[in-house]
């Protein structure tokens, strides 16, 4: 206790990302002006610290420290506005005063814990994950917190002088380290605490060496009481002796304010840091204790009800009124001096929501959490993703920015091709620097465009996905391959295939052909395999291009096509007409899969599948018919007897609407077809003209839908055709038009014409 | 025992409210019978500082009673909505009790209570013979409640006709109640203040209107959030009630409690309870209440008719009864369950072939 007062050294034990602990820190630190502040954090960062000072430094932020050879290896310090280490840096560097960061180098915790490359998890300290992250949280839920934001608040504004509560909390966290709960925790944090405190102790000794005399060290509550410590000099140096060390690098990053909530370099998350955020920025204005408390619930309710209302929510003046009186009403029946979160979430839920949870979702991720995103200045230390990011831009000659245009890339050229890859890995990474986009001048295989925008947050993903790689390759196939783990949809993973294919990845093609191999074998349902072959089909035809081994995809999409073939019968029975409009498209995409794979053996075999989809008696007529038609293009049927079939088909026997879905699934596409096809054309017509003027109204919308899809030519050609029909049917004793235009010759009329003509010839001719 | 067939809360509670009274210290409202601590005790249930045990009347979240408590404290009136029988009535029943030691000042809403129920009636004989005056206005219990400083209950808010929801609004922001006959009106003294429930599956047939909805503060009571949480309610209820219709039967082995709230779940939710089979639902709501009134029936059959000890073959009726609402429909649903659920089921055979039997 006795070196807490310590002229020479105050320590001030804080709640990391707490904005109660950064307002005392910041008042005794005004109060009482070190010559040197050190903080708990990497030394190993030493040299990117001056950066926090920067103008363009905007919170939330973090402190990147990774394995300089191997950067999945990393840890992470976030900092926010309202953090106290955040405060003390700004403070210090304003002041010119020494800052330093005290705890044990990453360097050595590094090496102690490497990570497994490649590891699931998202990069994380492995030396603190406990249940309970702060342990002043343990004493704010004995004193009947819930939040042990307020509770500190609450306490440190009761005590008015604010140096006092930080050599209160000393001695709290002292009767907390004895106790058994203490104890426990301490067996949580393990070994690596001793030496982390140990290292802060010689930190303190150095800074005392070279002659500081008013050392301020601000560090997580918890290891308050043993600094500057009881343990001597010599133990501490011994503990420190000997200890492992790899090479890191160190730099920061932007950060988002929801990602403050997962647990990080401190192992201290934070579940709500936009709450926090509110707490920082109302708790400012000096005012007594009630106003400010009152400010607190009543900004944050107004906050609540202007995004309500955003969100075209009905959030009146009164119903603010309301729930700030209900979150007052509800601390005060629960003790609690002031509401916290969980009152004013109730009280939300309760007058604005009227019961309903729906809405607090919103506020929960717009206002409890927080959307904002931090930023860096421009000379920061890149990581080694993104220098690998850069120079890539830099040798394909392709500049971020956010303006969107259009990008044409011709792949048979060698930097084409690279930028193509580029931005293919870049969105399999998530980051959509550039979408593929359809409309362009030049359409083929070996065009493509892409709309270019270039957002700020990608510089997060960036970062974010550095733990998966140190280059892009590494990084979107180690990604990739995780994804692919996760997912059990067959057309997710072909898809992704597809996307492999795209960017390059072979490695990656190979992980995701086995995980294929795998669901394909599982899978029971023939719409996924049927969703899954055009893709597999696509990358056996195109893929040589690319020089992938492509026998594993052969051998898959021969099974696949066989258990297609097996199960298509009967997955075509009973469909009603949704289904069989879902199922043509994808009975259309499989067949250009097959003709597609070009292979004679597995043709022969899906033709007679066709067939049997078309004589299948319970099938849909467009599935019947669209089996037919594709039979008819591929050749193997004769045209007589598709003439036969359709005759068939569209027998009187069968109900009209049945026939129609025939016609509409064998014209689709095209109908240039009953244009060269006479007899096609008659059986179609015999059909038409047989319908009762009833039946004819009732599937006139399918025909009309059928026929309005060709193209313009086509159509008139038909129509043509149909008029000629009908003229040619004139002499069969056909339609009356044909008749009326014989009665149209008058013969007395043409009697008059006689003379004349009698007399131009010079003939003599009786008048008749 | 007492020759009332159920008495009120205030009544057959007076014991646990008395001590509660006793050992109440905290600040009470003005015309609070009990401090709203008191009252979150008496309605969760706790141990007084002298030991005395009180039992628990609601089973579930305790923030949902508090966020009800606070909202009365703060004159605003209470909103309680929920699926039929999630307790919505009894938490009334008993906050009104708890805070004004009466719960009887109650109207019954429904398609055809008018606005007399909720202002006031007249008098019509003494009304003709005197003229309007205060002695022959017959006080609807609202009135009462203003005048007396008390919490009135209004039932099933969304079944009465909204125009005569809307004579709410007034009473509810104003605090008043005006007699224009009189040329008068009555103010609510202190400790006045309206619980109103309503039903979420006729949220439909008179929606409250966005002003009257405003002045009330809406707490949704859910459906018990685990199996246990609802066979501890049923099995209490049962007990509770069976006391009162002084059955002549051994109280329900837990088991037997069990599987009926197993049920219940499993239909209601539309998956069997280990997450594996999906179900149909049938259009019954199947809600605690009913479980327990399912119990109840087997109880009562057991005692009467069977060996006093509640069996699979007291409960079938009772449960194809609660589940089979629509004869065809849920008849399939019901069929569907008991072949590829109940008969599975180890240890559910007696019961399967008990439904066999019924359906």
């Amino acid at each position: 206790m006795t070196e807490h007062s310590d002229s020479s050294c105050n320590v001030y034990g804080i709640r990391h990302h707490g904005p109660g602990s950064a307002r005392s820190l910041l008042q005794a630190l005004e109060a009482d002006p070190p010559d040197c502040l050190l903080l708990e954090g990497p030394p190993d960062a030493s040299d990117v610290l001056h950066l926090a000072g920067k103008a363009e430094m905007k919170p939330p932020v973090a402190l990147l420290v990774y394995v300089t050879a191997n950067p999945q290896q990393a840890v992470y310090y976030p900092f926010a506005e309202f953090s106290p280490e955040w405060q003390a840096i700004r403070f210090g560097l304003k002041r010119g005063i020494p800052v330093r960061f005290m705890d044990l180098p990453q360097t050595h915790r590094l090496a102690m814990y490497p990570y497994e490359a490649g590891e699931n998890s998202p990069p994380d300290d492995p030396p603190e994950p406990s249940p309970v992250n702060d342990p002043l949280d343990l004493l704010a839920a004995a004193a009947g917190f819930n939040d042990g934001e307020r509770w500190w608040e609450y306490i440190v504004e009761h005590r008015r002088e604010s140096s006092g509560i930080f050599t209160g909390i000393g001695e709290a966290m002292r009767a907390l380290r004895d106790s058994e709960a203490g104890a426990h925790f301490t067996l949580q944090r393990g070994q690596i605490d001793g030496l982390r405190e140990a290292h802060m102790r010689q930190t303190i000794r150095t800074a005392r060496s070279e002659g500081f005399s008013r050392i301020a060290v601000v560090c997580g509550a918890w290891h308050a009481p043993v600094l500057p410590g009881p343990v001597r000099c010599k133990e501490d140096a011994e503990m420190l002796k000997k200890l492992p060390k790899v090479k890191v690098s160190s730099t920061w990053i932007p950060w988002t304010l929801d990602r403050l909530s997962l647990s990080s370099g401190y192992g201290a998350g934070i579940e709500s840091p936009g709450w926090y955020g509110h707490l920082w920025k109302t708790g400012r204005t000096r005012s007594s204790l009630e106003n400010r408390s009152r400010t607190v619930t009543i900004r944050w309710m107004t906050k609540v009800a202007k995004l309500l209302r955003e969100a075209d929510l009905d959030a009146s003046t009164a119903s603010v009124i309301e729930a700030v009186r209900l979150a007052e009403a509800l601390a005060a029946l629960r003790h609690r001096p002031l509401p916290g979160l969980e009152e004013m979430t109730e009280a939300t839920q309760t007058i604005f929501c009227f019961g309903n949870p729906t809405p607090l979702k919103l506020i929960s991720k717009r206002l409890i959490i927080g959307e904002k995103l931090g930023e860096v200045p421009s000379e920061t230390p890149l990581v080694p993703l993104q220098q690998n990011l850069t120079s890539e831009q830099k040798r394909l000659k392709l500049t971020p920015a956010g303006v969107k245009d259009l990008l044409q890339l011709d792949l048979r050229k060698p930097l084409d091709l690279g930028r193509s890859c580029l931005l293919h890995r870049l969105n399999l990474l998530g980051i959509n620097w550039g979408s593929v986009s359809q409309t362009g001048n030049q359409t083929g295989t070996f065009h493509e465009h892409w709309r270019m925008n270039w957002k700020p947050e990608f510089a997060v993903r960036v970062i974010e996905m550095a733990a998966w790689g140190n280059t892009l390759v590494e990084a979107a196939g180690n990604f990739v391959q995780q994804t692919a783990r996760q997912t059990k949809l067959l057309a997710e993973l072909t898809e992704l295939l597809d996307r492999l294919l795209l960017a390059d990845l072979p490695t990656a093609v190979a992980f995701v052909l086995g995980r294929i191999q795998d669901e394909a074998a599982l899978t029971g349902d023939t719409v996924h395999l049927m969703e899954a072959l055009p893709p597999l089909a696509k990358v056996l035809r195109y893929g040589n291009v690319r020089q992938t081994d492509l026998r594993a995809v052969g051998q898959m999409v021969d099974t696949i096509l066989t258990r297609i073939c097996i199960s298509l019968p009967l997955a075509c029975a009973s469909l009603d007409n949704a289904a069989a409009g879902e199922m043509a498209a994808r009975l259309t995409k499989v067949h250009q899969a097959v003709g597609l794979l070009n292979l004679e053996e597995k043709t022969v075999e899906w033709n007679a599948v066709l067939l049997q989809l078309a004589e299948q008696s319970t099938g849909h007529g467009l599935i019947s018919g669209r089996a037919i038609r594709f039979l008819l293009d591929g050749k193997a049927l004769e045209p007589t007897d598709v003439s036969r079939r359709m005759g068939l088909a569209l027998a009187p026997a069968n109900p009209p609407a049945s026939c129609a879905a025939w016609v509409e699934g064998f014209l689709q596409g095209s109908g240039l077809l009953l244009l060269h096809d006479l007899t096609l054309w008659e059986v179609l017509d015999r059909w038409v003209c047989g319908l009762s003027e009833e039946q004819f109204i009732s599937v006139l919308p399918l025909v009309v839908r059928t026929f309005s899809k060709f193209p313009a030519p086509e159509r008139r050609n038909m129509g043509e055709l149909v008029k000629r029909g009908q003229s040619q049917a004139v002499p069969l004793g056909g339609s009356g038009s044909g008749r009326e235009q014989h009665q149209s010759f008058d013969p007395e009329r043409a009697a008059e014409m006689l003379p004349l003509l009698r007399q131009l010839l010079g003939l003599e001719i009786q008048p008749v | 025992m007492s020759i009332i067939q159920r008495e009120h809360a205030e009544t057959q509670f007076a014991t646990e409210l008395a001590e509660i009274g006793k050992n109440d210290t905290h600040q009470r409202p003005p015309n609070w019978k009990l401090s709203p601590w008191a009252v979150a005790t008496y309605v969760l249930g706790g141990k007084l500082e002298n030991g005395f045990e009180v039992s628990p009347k609601y089973i579930g979240r305790r923030r949902l009673i508090e966020i009800a408590i606070a909202t009365l404290t703060t004159d605003r009136a209470l909103l309680l909505i929920g699926v039929p029988g999630t307790a919505k009535s009894w938490v009334s029943e008993h906050l009104a009790a708890a805070i004004s030691g009466d719960s009887a000042l109650l109207i019954q809403g429904t398609a055809g209570t008018g606005e007399e129920s909720i202002r006031y009636g007249w008098n019509y004989a003494r009304l003709l013979a005197e003229g309007p005056s205060r002695e022959a206005l017959v006080p609807s219990p609202i009135m009462r409640g203003m005048e007396f400083g008390k919490v009135v209950r209004l039932e099933e808010l969304t079944r009465v006709p909204s125009d005569v929801q809307d004579t709410l609004i007034t009473i509810l922001s104003e605090k008043t109640l005006p007699v224009p006959e009189l040329n008068s009106e009555i103010q609510a003294t202190k400790g006045f203040n309206v619980i109103a429930t309503a039903n979420d599956r006729d949220r439909g047939v008179n929606e409250l209107s966005s002003a009257l909805k405003r002045r009330f503060n809406t707490v949704v009571l859910p459906l018990p959030e685990s199996v246990d949480e609802e066979v501890t309610i049923v099995q209490q209820r049962v007990a509770s009630l069976g006391r009162a219709l002084e059955l002549p039967a051994e109280p329900p082995a837990l088991e037997e409690i069990r599987r009926v709230v197993t049920i219940f779940r499993e239909l209601r939710g539309g998956v069997s309870l280990d997450g594996k089979t999906k179900l149909k639902s049938p259009s019954a709501t199947l809600s605690t209440a009913e479980a327990i009134s399912v119990v109840n029936s087997g109880l009562a059959l057991a005692a009467h008719f069977g060996d006093a000890r509640l069996q699979a073959a007291d409960l079938a009726a009772g449960i194809v009864g609660a589940v089979v609402k629509d004869p065809v429909q849920d008849r399939v649903v019901w069929r569907e369950y008991l072949e590829t659920v109940v008969k599975e089921r180890d240890g559910w055979k007696d019961l399967y072939r008990a439904c066999r039997e019924v359906s």
